[in-house]
Parts: structure tokens; sequence; C-alpha cells
């Protein structure tokens, strides 16, 4: 179960230092890769069948793939890392640029390599202040090393706090000093990102996973996880549960597994509840619904996804409906304001979930929440909005008794037991008042 | 919607090949390349927007209103503004997709969700995009039951423009007008999520020449003018579609009138001119008509006492004295703001009843440029544009500047000298400023360069009509009298004239055509009042060459010039017309090849290019090499009678300002905003830099009210 590729040997060294690292093969894979032509490494990559571990799973190598090669597009390619790891719930990539750094870069190198990229963009949330000491402490090491870095630079740049600049899009808008807002698709990435020109967008787990594939040998490595969901996964256990933290799993392990063997069972031997998959945009799962495997089909099968890896366990005192108003505060506050539905559904929801945690909401509107929902989903402009409301859907969906309760009863069950604050952090709302004062 | 015009600027290319689609199952074949919205408008469907713009650049696909089920695609409803037409593409919009009908009622019910009902008082309804889709997509009523989002309202983002960020649906037309057409940068979206505000730019006051578009790119009544603002009710006014008269662009305007007063101006897109944008000057500067200086009644000197006020039937009688007695030594100065007919009919009655020819007549156009004639939208094509004469384009030809600007953005590569322009398949000229030649210069440059077109800049709106009009009443030369018994000053940039007023001096007698008073009193010895622009029928040639028609917008306080110059020709025996379409049918068979008024239409056409090219000989004036910096002192945009007389425009007058090209500023060590003393023998001013991009090394610029007495040749010192 603990097979480790991303995090391994990062227990016994410190692998922050380049000469540690060196030692247990590190950059290995680059020379390898360096030895090979960019097409190769593609379809290396293609064969270890790879997905990205930024929540939406598409396969790495097909999307290195649409890069088009020179003499389609005379344009620079770049490599951009989306590193700003912002979903509540997730915390695996601070980990992984905070304990491998260096296997990180490496597999940056590798990629830039495979995809003909001269330049890296690192966007690193600009909360993770740790991961960027030690992220700029690597690349100082690597300074005067050109065999490994071979010309290509890799710059850091840290985001400002908004959740939507990790949409890729939104991020790349960021990245060119603009307001971070999604672009509209297509063009993708790959044809139009940076800069309008060819731009592979992946996780820091993607790229600290490639050396890897790299080292062993695609088939080896294919060996490893479930069809469809090959490898491991880094997987970020948090909420109600003894040992919380970062796991590396094989991918297919299930998540009774991930909460009772990993994270040591339930805290004070409560009764589960229920379980957040992937991180906060994800379906949520009951507690009868935890005999699946933690893989791509397996949680499909149950209209949720592993998302971003942040498996948030809640115990039998939390309310879904305050649940509902955390993960859709959160939204809210983060809704870029581009498109319609996402701006105006998420407020809008946040106010009848208030209502119904206070009581006073009707039966209409419990129905309206689900209408609410509905409209937003499939209407947005990227995924931000349309997460929003399919888990809070799902709250309702899963938990529809629960909702009821607080309508019929005119009060919330639970009310200040409900043990959410050690769960998932509040949002702090900033209030804006910043009216503008023009001498007419 | 962009519609292009048969005949726009493109060259004559390959035809475009097509593609076929079919939206609610009606086939419909559009050029490839056709955006979805405008596809549906070709199969008479219409997909409803409110973000989408296309002169705004890509399309963004914000709002959501357009919505609509496409194959092939995702199972999921696209935003048809964003996707462009294809071969086999299935489009259904709300007319035959139930799930294309939800997604646009959901869009309105959140848009209308926190957006106020304050329809009643708000300037915007009755014209108001947001009402006519929810009336036809929206639903018929709320489910919202919270208090709706309050924001302070409106707030005065600039003297001209209030905002209200209740009313605001956050299409973001604005800002990217700001950003992407104007690239002023100064209008941003602040905040996020719903809590989103639009903004000026660190709460600075919006300064900029085009600020006034985005009131009317706004969908709601989000962004209003504080002139238009609770003035009149859609349905009590009348657009009147006429032609901006205070510049040589020609913008086509819709004038809205409500009791006979003006109350707005709007733009009226002309494809091949303005692309439906206006300056400020243009939208704005109409308060003029109202100025309280306003000349009504004739004038009379009357010695002592200043002067009288008149009849018109006594004002004709001293007007026919002065005349008679001049003896044919008289002068007229003309302002190049008269139409072709005015200008046509004081012509025949001076040239043809009293034989006196001599004129100071705005800047004659070489028919030189009459070969190199090509659409201003052509600008937008060029792959190289060359802009010569130092003089900013901005300050001259606001909307020039703006068909640049696209160029820009387009690829074009822009260049302020001749020698820079190299090998360029598709070069443009564009000559703004002083030693031109009326074109001469940059027609040459053109035949020499080869390049594709070239465009002079004169200095006034009617600059070529008026020139046309005068040499089309008589084939006479000009007398110099001396002394001048007579000196007619026809119209106010005439009357603001240095070398008029100089002339005034010489002249024993001094008969004034004015709007205002301020500009007519002291000197003159018969003021006939003037009109305006948007007083008068008529035509106008704007510096394409393009002959545009004016309509009277409002009933003017004094008779038209054509009216009284007619029943004053009548008294020397030549016979003018009081009607401008019989006026103009006899400049046209001399001047415009014999089209008829009702054939200049409402968007009008470019008469093709002439085939005879000029005499090719190369330009002459070598520049002469000033020893210092050579200044180009420039009349600004905001400035002159119209924007002196609209108190909201006071705040764009221009900064002092010096502006200097970064190579000389360079040189000098000066940086944006230093204070910096301009020197020329004798005199100096005191200035804050500013560093232009778009300026030649040696050259600074200054507006003319802050560069004082200062010579041709200047030097900087901080």
């Amino acid at each position: 179960m603990a097979t480790e590729l991303v995090l391994a040997d990062a227990r016994d060294r410190d692998l922050t230092k380049l000469a540690e690292y060196e030692e247990v093969a590190g950059y290995t894979a680059l020379a390898k890769a360096r030895g090979m032509e960019p097409q190769a490494v593609i379809d290396e990559v293609v064969a270890s069948e790879l997905r990205g571990r930024g929540g939406a799973f598409f396969p790495a190598g097909r999307k290195w793939a649409f890069i088009p090669k020179p003499d389609q597009n005379p344009n620079p390619h770049y490599l951009v890392v989306n590193a700003d790891e912002s979903e509540p719930g997730s915390f695996k990539d601070n980990e992984i640029m905070a304990t491998v750094p260096h296997r990180f870069i490496e597999g940056c190198l590798i990629t830039a390599h495979a995809v003909e990229a001269r330049q890296v963009f690192v966007y690193i949330r600009g909360e993770y202040t740790g991961p960027y000491e030690v992220l700029v402490a690597a690349l100082e090491e690597l300074k005067g090393r050109d065999d490994l870095l071979s010309g290509v630079t890799i710059v850091l740049h840290r985001g400002a706090g908004a959740y939507i600049c990790g949409e890729e899009t939104a991020l790349l808008e960021s990245l060119e000093g603009k307001r971070g807002q999604p672009r509209t698709k297509p063009p993708f990435p790959a044809v139009e990102g940076l800069y309008r020109s060819p731009t592979v967008v992946n996780n820091v787990e993607t790229m600290a996973t490639v050396p890897q594939i790299i080292r062993v040998g695609a088939a080896e490595y294919a060996k490893l996880g479930v069809p469809d969901s090959r490898g491991t996964r880094v997987v970020s256990i948090s909420g109600h549960v003894q040992r919380p933290g970062n796991y590396e799993i094989e991918n297919g392990t299930s998540v009774r597994s991930l909460i009772y063997d990993l994270g040591g069972g339930i805290t004070g031997d409560r009764a589960l509840k229920a379980v957040i998959p992937g991180g906060s945009s994800t379906v949520i799962l009951r507690y009868d619904e935890i005999d699946v495997g933690y893989d791509f089909n397996s949680l499909l099968a149950l209209k949720t996804a592993m998302g971003s890896a942040g498996v948030v366990v809640l115990d039998d005192r939390c309310c879904m409906v305050q649940l509902g108003i955390r993960i859709s505060e959160f939204y809210e506050h983060e809704s870029c304001g581009k498109c319609t539905p996402c701006r105006e559904g998420t407020r809008w929801m946040t106010q009848i979930l208030r209502r119904l945690e206070a009581g006073d909401a009707e039966q209409h509107e419990l129905d309206l929440l689900l209408d609410v929902c509905d409209r937003i989903n499939g209407k947005c402009l990227c995924p931000l909005g349309e997460t929003a409301a399919i888990a809070v859907a799902s709250y309702v969906d899963k938990f529809r008794g629960e909702f009821q309760q607080h309508v019929d009863e005119g009060a919330c069950p639970f009310g200040d037991s409900s043990p959410l604050h050690n769960v998932l952090a509040p949002v702090a709302m900033h209030t804006h008042s910043p009216v503008a004062t023009v001498p007419a | 919607m962009s519609v292009q015009p048969k005949g726009s600027g493109q060259t004559p290319s390959a035809v475009r090949p097509t593609v076929k689609l079919t939206i609610d199952g009606v086939q419909v074949e559009v050029p490839k390349g056709t955006g979805l919205v405008e596809a549906a408008l070709a199969a008479g469907i219409e997909i409803p927007v409110f973000c989408y713009e296309p002169r705004l650049g890509a399309p963004v696909g914000a709002c959501r209103m357009c919505l609509c089920e496409i194959t092939p695609g995702p199972p999921k409803p696209q935003a048809a503004c964003t996707l462009q037409a294809a071969d086999g593409m299935e489009v259904r919009t709300a007319l035959t997709s139930a799930v294309a009908a939800e997604a646009q009622n959901a869009t309105l019910e959140f848009i209308l969700v926190n957006h106020p009902l304050d329809c009643p008082v708000c300037d915007k309804g009755g014209e108001c995009p947001l009402q006519d889709l929810t009336f036809r997509y929206g639903p018929g009523d709320t489910r919202m039951t919270f208090p709706k989002r309050t924001f302070d309202k409106p707030i005065p983002i600039s003297p001209l423009i209030a905002l209200d960020r209740e009313r605001c649906i956050l299409c973001y037309r604005c800002t990217r007008f700001s950003e992407q057409v104007a690239e002023d940068g100064q209008l941003v979206a602040v905040n996020r999520g719903s809590q989103t505000q639009i903004a000026t730019f660190e709460d600075e006051p919006y300064r900029a020449p085009f600020t006034g578009n985005v009131v009317e790119l706004c969908p709601v009544g989000a962004l209003t003018s504080t002139t238009y603002r609770f003035e009149a009710r859609p349905w009590e006014i009348q657009d009147v579609p006429s032609v901006c008269g205070l510049c040589p662009v020609g913008c086509n305007v819709n004038v809205t009138t409500r009791e006979g007063k003006v109350k707005r101006i709007l733009s009226r897109n002309h494809p091949e001119v303005d692309q439906g944008w206006l300056c400020d000057k243009g939208r704005f500067a109409y308060r003029h008509l109202n100025a309280e200086d306003r000349l009504r009644d004739p004038l009379l000197r009357v010695r002592r006492r200043g002067f009288e006020e008149i009849s018109w039937e006594r004002a004709l009688d001293e007007a026919e004295q002065l005349l008679r007695a001049a003896h044919g030594r008289v002068v007229t100065a003309l302002s190049g703001s008269e139409t072709v007919e005015q200008a046509y009919a004081l012509a025949k009655l001076l040239r043809r009843g009293l034989d006196s020819h001599t004129a100071v007549l705005p800047e004659e156009i070489s028919d030189a440029l009459d070969s190199l004639r090509l659409p201003l939208s052509a600008i937008a094509d060029a792959d190289a544009i060359a802009l010569l004469g130092d003089a900013p384009v901005v300050e001259r030809a606001p909307i020039v500047e703006l068909w640049i600007k696209q160029a820009k953005r387009n690829g074009a590569r822009v260049v302020t000298s001749i020698g820079e322009l190299g090998e360029a398949a598709n070069a443009i000229l564009v000559w703004c400023g002083p030693d031109g030649d009326g074109g001469a210069r940059v027609a040459a440059l053109a035949e020499s360069t080869g390049a594709r077109g070239a465009f002079y800049l004169p200095e006034t709106a009617n600059t070529r009509g008026v020139c046309d009009a005068w040499a089309a009443a008589a084939d006479a030369e000009a007398a110099n009298p001396d002394p001048i018994a007579l000196l007619i000053v026809s119209g106010d940039e005439a009357a603001a004239n240095p070398a008029v007023r100089a002339l005034a001096e010489q002249a024993e007698r001094v008969l004034v055509i004015s709007m205002f008073h301020g500009l007519a009193g002291g000197w003159a010895d018969l003021v006939l009042p003037g009109t305006s622009y948007l007083e008068r029928d008529g035509t106008y040639v704007n510096l394409e060459g393009r002959v545009q028609r004016l309509r009277r917008t409002v009933i003017p306080p004094a008779p038209d010039e054509l009216v009284w110059i007619s029943r004053l020709a009548e008294r020397f025996g030549v016979e003018v017309s009081p009607y401008p379409s019989a006026v103009f049918e006899e400049v046209s068979a001399i001047a415009f090849g014999g089209i008829l008024l009702g054939a200049v239409g409402e968007l009008a056409e470019l008469p093709p290019a002439t085939d005879d090219k000029g005499s090719g000989q190369t330009p002459s004036g070598s520049d002469p090499e000033p020893s210092g910096l050579q200044l180009i002192r420039y009349r600004p945009l905001f400035s002159g009678p119209a924007v002196e007389r609209t108190p909201e425009l006071q705040f764009q007058r221009p900064l002092a300002e010096v502006e200097l090209s970064r190579h000389d500023a360079t040189d000098r060590r000066i940086r944006n905003g230093d204070e910096v003393t301009v020197r020329s023998n004798g005199t100096s001013v005191t200035l804050r830099a500013r560093i232009s991009e778009d300026l030649r090394a040696g050259i600074v610029r200054i507006a003319d009210e802050h560069a004082g007495d200062l010579q041709p040749s200047v030097e900087l010192a901080t």
C-alpha cells in the first residue's frame, strides 16, 4: 500500500539538498530523458498512462502531444507548473515541494525537454511561504549546474491569494500580469497559452512523478494501480481522523483503508458520517459508500472523483447544512466575477443555505436551492461555479432528511456542536468598501 | 453587430471559402470565420448577447446569455458568441432547444437577482437590452427573496460619466473598450466575485479622448452620461442621422433631440469611417448650441455705444451697403466648417456678383491624394504605417488614432519617418502637421515609396468641401486688394485665426459671421449670427474625400446662412437657391461628378480612387535641420469655441505638458513627470515632461495654449 515514488526516500534523507538527492540517483532520469528524443519521452509518458494530478485527471502524455511542433507554430513553448494548490482539503503539493523539491524540478526539466520548452514558470500559491523558500534554495543550488539546467530557466511566481488562479487559464492570465480570470476555451493552452504561445500546464505532483516513470520505465510504472488510474497518488487526509496527513498510496486502495488504516480511524471513536473524497469540489460520499477503490473509475461509478486528492473525513456530529454554508461561502468568495451563473449563483446559494441553517426557510426554498445549483451547473465559463453547485447539491441529495429536518423543526438539529471549525477553515470574508471618490 | 458594408476597405481578395451549418433547422452558408451570432443573424435568428461586441476584440463568453445547444461539442450548452461557424455544425437556440431556453432563462434570472428595479427612473429604461432580453427570454417572476446587493451610487467617474454599480451586470464591455480599443487602461474591474466593481484606476477621473463610448457600450444603465441623465425618456426623443462637424473625420452620428433641443449625440456606425466610436468632443460639445453668448440677432457697430441689435431686413441692407461700398476690394476668410452649399453660395455672390476673388481659405487639399484614396478602415489592415508631420493625430482627427491603434494590434509596424518604412507590401502614410503642402508632400512620398494609400489630415472639418466649393463658383485669378475695403470673416475658426485678425487691422470694414458674441465683439462693423453644424442641412467632405450629409437636427435661433446669402445675392443679380439640395446639385456638377444630394445616403460611399497618378515628383523640402529641438505647437482636441462653451469638458483640456521622444529624454536625463523648462530665444515656459513613444527624435510637442510665445526652435532643461 505504501508504495512511495513521489515521496520516496524523503523519510530518511533531507532531499531538499541537491547532494542528498543525487545520492538516491537524483537527476539520473533527466540524463536518461535527455538521451532520448523529445517524442520518445512523450511516448514513454503516454505508455505509463500517467494522468494529471491537479484534479481533471487528463492524460499527461496526451496533453504534451497536443503541443504543435516548431514548424507548425514558431512561437516558443512554455511549461507552466500549477503550484497554486488552494482546494480546501488538499495540501499534497505543499509537502511535495517542501520535501522533494529536486524531484519536482527534475520532472519539470524532463517535461521541458519533452515539449521543447526553454522556460518553466512555477506559479506557486502565495501563502505557501515554506515551499517557496525551499524551492528558492533548491534553484540556488542548481545555479552553475548547467549539466542539469542545460540552459532552461525556471521562474518562481507567487500568487496573490486567489483560488481561481489555480484554474489553468486564469493562472496564465495572472502570470501575464492581468486580472486572474479564466479564458474561454478553445483555444486550449497547448495551442494558445502563455503569451499566446503553446503551453503545457501541469500540476506539481504530475511533475514529481515524471522522473520515476522515466527511471523505472513506463511498463514498470503502469504495473502499479488499476486500469485508468495507474501508479501512485499522494493523498491529503484531514478532518476527524486520528492521523491526518499526506500519504502516498497506490491508486485503487479503498477509501475505507484510507480512513481507518492510514488515518487511524475516527477521532474519539465516533461514527463516520461522510467523507469528501477529492477536495471541496467533489461529490460527498456517505458513511456507507466507503468500500470503494480510490481510483478514477470506481469513484466515477459513484459520480464523484479523486479530484485533487483531499480526503476530508467528517464524524457524526457534523451538520451538512453548515458544511454547505462553509463550502458555498468559499466559492462565493473565490468566484472571479467573470461569468454570471457563478458570480450570482454562489451568492444566492449561500443566502439560501444560511436561511436554512437559521431555521427560517420554507419548503420551497429547499427545492429552490437545488434549482439554483442546477442553473449554475453546466452554464459556467470554468469549473469553479459548477463544482460548487455539484458539491452542495450532493449534500442535499445524500442527506436530504437532514436538510428537511432544518425546515420542519425550524432550527438546526446540531447547532454549535457541529465540529466543522477544525475541518475546513471558514472563509475570513474580506470587507470591501472601496468606494471611488472622484472629484466631480 | 458589425455588418460589413459593400465596398469596404478590404482589397478585393479571393472569394472567402464558405461553410454550411444549420441553426434551428435553417440551413445557412456563411464565410468561414463568421461568428455564430452573425451566422444566426444571417438565418434570421437571434442569439441574445450582453457581453459580446466584436469591435472589442476576442469574445470573452462572460455573460452566458448566448448559451446554445451545439453539436458537435460537449453535452452541455455552449457560449455561441465564442464559437465560429463550421461545416456541419448544428446550432439550437432557445427557439428549438429546451436546454438553451432554460440556460438563457437561468442567466437572466441570475442577472436580475441583484439588479435594481429602478427602471422607471433609469435613463436606459425603454432602450435597454436587459429589459428587451428579459422580455423575450427571461422569467416572468422573481424567486429572489433576499435583500439585493447594494453599492454607493451613482459615482461620478468623471465630470462626464456617472457609474451605478448596482445596475452593472459585469459584461466587461467598458473595461475591454478602455483596455483593448482606446488603450487608455483607465477603467478596470476591482474586487472579486459578487463584489466585483467597475472602477477607474486608482479612482482617478476617467480622463481620455474617447471615454463617452463606454456609455453607449453599456447594455444597462450602469454608465450614463451626466449631460443626458434624467433629461428625456426614450419615447419622447427623436434621433436625427447626421455627421459630426468638429474634425475632418466626419464621424456619423445620431443626434437625439427632444422638444427642439439637442439632448445627446450617439454614434451611427459607419464601418469605413468611425466603426461606431466617437471622441468626447464630438459626443459632448453639442452644449455649445445653448451657450450664454450665443448670437441670435444681427449686430451693428454703433460708435462709442458698441453694438446695437438690428433686424434681419436692416442687416441685409447694411451688408449690401458694405459690399457695394467696397467696390470689389473684398477679402473673404473662410473657416472650413461651412457646408459646401454655404461656401458655394458665398463664393457665387462674391465672385460672380462682385468680382471679388480673394479669399483666405483653409488649406487647399492636393488633387494628388485622390489617386491614393482609401477608406480610413484600410488603415486597420495595413502592414506598415508612417506617421508623418509630427503633430499628434489624436488631437486633430481622433478616430484616425483608433484606426492606427487597431492596425498596431493587428501587427502593423508604425514608424514616424519615411526612412524607417522600409519594404512593406501594404503601407499607408498619414500626414498630420505643418508643412504638408495640402497633402502634396505625402502623396508624392506615397508615389515614391509605392505605399498603398495616403491620408492628409486638414485642420478643419470641411476643408476639402469649402475649397472645392470656392473653386467651383468661378474661374478667375485673385487680385490682392490693397487696401482691403471689406473683410468678410465667415465662421468661428476664421474669427479665431490670428492671421485673419491681423488682416482685420488693415481692413477698412469687417463683416463677421459668428455664433458667439465673444468671437465677434470688438472688431466687427456688422455681425451676422452663424449656425452650428447641428443646425444645417448640407454636405461636408471629410479627409478621405467622402461627401457626407449633414441634417438639421434642431432649428437654429437665427436663419441658416444659405437663406440670407441667397437673399443678399438676389440684390446683386446673382441667383443662389436657398435650398441646399439645389445648391449641391450645382456644385456637384462641377466638383463631385454630378451626384445628387439624395444619392449621398446615410452611409456615404467613398468615390473610387482616380487613375491619374500625380506628377511623381519627389517631394521637395528636405527638412531644415533646426539647431535645437523643433517645436510642434498644435491645437488640442479639447479646445476651440465649442469646447470652451461645454463646462463638462473642461477637465479634458490639455495638461501643461511637453511631449518629447524617448531618445531626447534619455539624452537629457529627463524622466516622465519631470518639470522642464522649454526655451527659445528670449522666452521660456515650464511644463511637465511626457515621454512619447510615437515621437521622432528632435521634435517636441506642446499644446498651443501652453506654448506661450515659444519659437519653432527650442531647448529643454530640467
